[in-house]
């Protein structure tokens, strides 16, 4: 299984904050999204390194995917 | 020049002689307005005084985009000689006071002197009093509010103290509208050393501009644009406290004074358990995208909530209950406190009773130890009076190695980001010219979304100067929020658009990097002029990032390098045109159009 986490409005645009797929073969994390993604807006961490739409997502891989905000 | 109200209101509570100075069209060019006029009145007349003596001055500065109805702009920057720091020192703030100010016919106002006993100033357009506050001292900064608007009416601009201004507690701030606050650096405590309970401002006629309907015209495509984001609704619903779950995931959550990046219970302090206690919205005037999340607190009372203050006052003290945040949150706007600091003082008080070095306990997520030292701290006594005066003082006091996690750069308190794997952001904190704090320089979510997040790069640097000069530099100076241009990534190309219709005149992109970097080296001057010299320890943070790595999380390990840390200021020195001690060389200056500052900084050492 790999994990998937999307934080702030990610979660809005994909409809849940986590989720647990379990991949058969190594994928494109934009074709397991399978939807428009605010990719230059977004910062893609898998396994704590940054990746981006494009990476190969494993079992076993955590995939955390976050937006660009500052706080104020 | 047009898009200015035209002039300095002074005011001496000493002598109660009242004065208007106009706004010259050099001092307009070269300095824009907010920051940039405060910063220029401070160097000129503001040499070698105790901060909270009679000769000090206090700033309150609008710029040329102030009150006009385009995004963000109900700013103001209030400025003065810290308190706290000993240096420079600023904090802007969202209130119905700025855009009554500019309405007023001013855009600056400059207080000084002492009055003999507890005042406020009212203004109403040309008509301005100084009223007895005898009966409003000592009351907290909501019913405070409360009372001024049963006396003028609820259509004013209000910026006031609480009691920690009154008594001077060194991190006091100035509050407006119940929770609005100029939190930083300590300006209520200036307020307070001049008797100064409140100003209450009514203006009632227009701001000149170059072209009102452009300006209309564009201010409508900003908001609508703005409207437009796709993250626009759930900022709304969330605002800046979606960024605990951010900072947590991105592990540069403070937690246990900075020890750590990560917090066990940030679920629980975080933007999904506010919108469950959720009951209004707040924010500046003119602004469409409102960033404060009003919650209903553990006592049952009402606070308005933001990323910073709930760091501070949650994962850096280990409270992992938001509606008790909240309660530590709404005293601290009552009392008239910078969430920010006083975050940052009870974690170091709660480090200090664990490792034995107090005589009086005080534990992780004490919610009733952290109210007792608030009640303290106002009267100087008890842990209230070892945090008086911020972390530095503090660890001064209890001595040690406790100076190695007083969480405090140049005096001031570090704001919500760890960065024991964040050099970049630490260097923004390092050279922000007030201490350390994030509004000048936030590169963090830059830095963590390369592949060179642990690296310390020239590029980094450049990174953290860009930042300054748009952050720091344009939007210190106009004055308006900086949260739209990352939040919703809204365009930096409005600002000169917007520039030009209102003051009539193009401003380039060079130009505003100027503006930048001619107000980032008169405020070290000014930093340089009164502490008497420079060191490049006064631009580095405290040991702990670089001497304590994590103990926990996906980074456990993570540190600071101290001896690329210090290559970085190398570069850093070098790109602004400053010396090897942090110190503007005279050719810089004079490229700046700063040439008289040098003999300032010859004459003072």
């Amino acid at each position: 299984m790999a994990e998937f986490r999307f934080i702030g409005y990610l979660a809005e645009i994909v409809g849940k904050r986590e989720v647990k797929i379990a991949l058969e073969n190594p994928r494109k994390l934009r074709d397991i999204l399978g939807i428009e993604f605010p990719e230059k807006r977004s910062i893609v961490l898998i396994n704590q390194h940054v990746g981006n739409l494009d990476s190969l997502i494993l079992n076993g891989d955590n995939v955390v995917i976050i937006p660009i905000i500052s706080g104020g | 020049m047009k898009g200015y109200a035209g002039s300095i209101l002074r005011v001496n509570l000493s002598d109660r002689k009242i004065s208007k100075e106009e706004i010259s069209e050099e001092m307009k060019r070269k300095f824009l307005g907010g920051r940039g006029f405060a910063a220029k009145i401070i160097w000129d007349e503001v040499k070698g005084v105790d901060p909270l003596s009679e000769g000090n001055k206090i700033i309150f500065s609008t710029g040329p985009l102030t009150g006009l109805p385009l995004p963000g702009s109900g700013k103001m920057v209030i400025a003065s000689k810290s308190p706290l720091t000993g240096g420079y020192g600023d904090s802007n703030i969202g209130s119905m006071a700025a855009v009554h100010l500019r309405r007023a016919g001013y855009d600056v106002l400059i207080v000084e002197g002492r009055s003999e006993t507890p005042c406020y100033i009212a203004i109403h357009n040309d008509e301005l009093k100084i009223l007895d506050a005898r009966d409003l001292w000592g009351k907290m900064t909501f019913e405070a509010q409360d009372l001024l608007e049963a006396k003028h009416g609820k259509n004013i601009g209000v910026l006031l103290i609480g009691p920690a201004g009154e008594n001077m507690v060194r991190f006091a701030n100035v509050i407006s509208q119940k929770g609005r606050a100029a939190g930083r650096t300590g300006m209520g405590a200036v307020m307070g050393s001049k008797n100064l309970k409140a100003i209450v401002l009514k203006g009632t006629r227009g701001i000149p501009v170059f072209d009102e309907e452009k300006l209309k015209a564009l201010g409508k495509e900003g908001y609508a644009d703005i409207k437009g984001k796709e993250n626009y609704d759930f900022w709304i619903r969330q605002g800046t406290m979606q960024v605990i779950e951010w900072a947590n995931t991105n592990n540069v959550l403070p937690t246990h004074n900075f020890r750590e990046g990560s917090f066990k219970f940030a679920e629980q302090i975080g933007g999904y358990t506010a919108e469950k206690i959720k009951v209004d919205r707040k924010g500046c005037p003119n602004c469409n995208m409102q960033c404060g999340i009003v919650v209903k607190d553990a006592e049952n009372g009402n606070v308005e909530l933001d990323y910073e203050n709930v760091a501070m006052l949650g994962s850096n003290i280990g409270m992992d209950d938001l509606s008790k945040v909240a309660v530590l949150n709404r005293l601290a706007d009552e009392y008239g406190l910078d969430t920010i600091t006083l975050g940052s003082c009870l974690a170091f008080l709660m480090e200090a009773s664990q490792r034995g070095l107090l005589d009086t306990r005080i534990e992780w997520g004490d919610l009733n130890g952290c109210k007792k030292v608030i009640e303290d701290l106002i009267k100087s006594r008890g842990l209230g009076e070892v945090i008086f005066e911020g972390v530095r003082k503090a660890s001064e006091r209890i001595g040690g190695e406790s100076k190695n996690w007083a969480m405090h750069i140049k005096g001031l308190e570090i704001s919500a980001y760890d960065c024991h794997a964040s050099p970049g952001m630490a260097f923004a904190y390092g050279t922000s010219p007030i201490g350390a704090h994030h509004k000048d320089a936030w590169v963090i979510a830059w830095e963590v979304s390369t592949a060179n997040r642990f690296s310390y790069t020239k590029e980094k640097v450049e990174k953290v100067i860009e930042h300054q000069r748009w952050r720091g530099g344009m939007f210190e100076c106009l004055t308006t929020c900086r949260l739209p241009w990352i939040e919703l990534d809204f365009g930096l190309h409005w600002y000169p658009k917007y520039l030009k219709a209102v003051r009539g005149e193009e401003i380039s992109q060079q130009e505003i990097f100027e503006l930048g970097d001619r107000i980032y080296a008169l405020i070290r001057a000014y930093w340089v002029r009164e502490n008497g010299g420079w060191s490049r320890e006064m631009d580095c943070p405290p040991s702990r990032w670089f001497d304590e790595p994590w103990n926990q999380g996906d980074l456990k390990g993570s540190k600071l390098d101290r001896a690329r840390y210090d290559e970085m200021l190398s570069w850093y020195y070098e790109l602004r045109g400053w010396d090897e001690n942090g110190i503007p060389q005279k050719r810089t200056l004079e490229r700046l159009g700063l040439g008289d500052l040098a003999l300032g900084l010859r004459e003072n050492g």
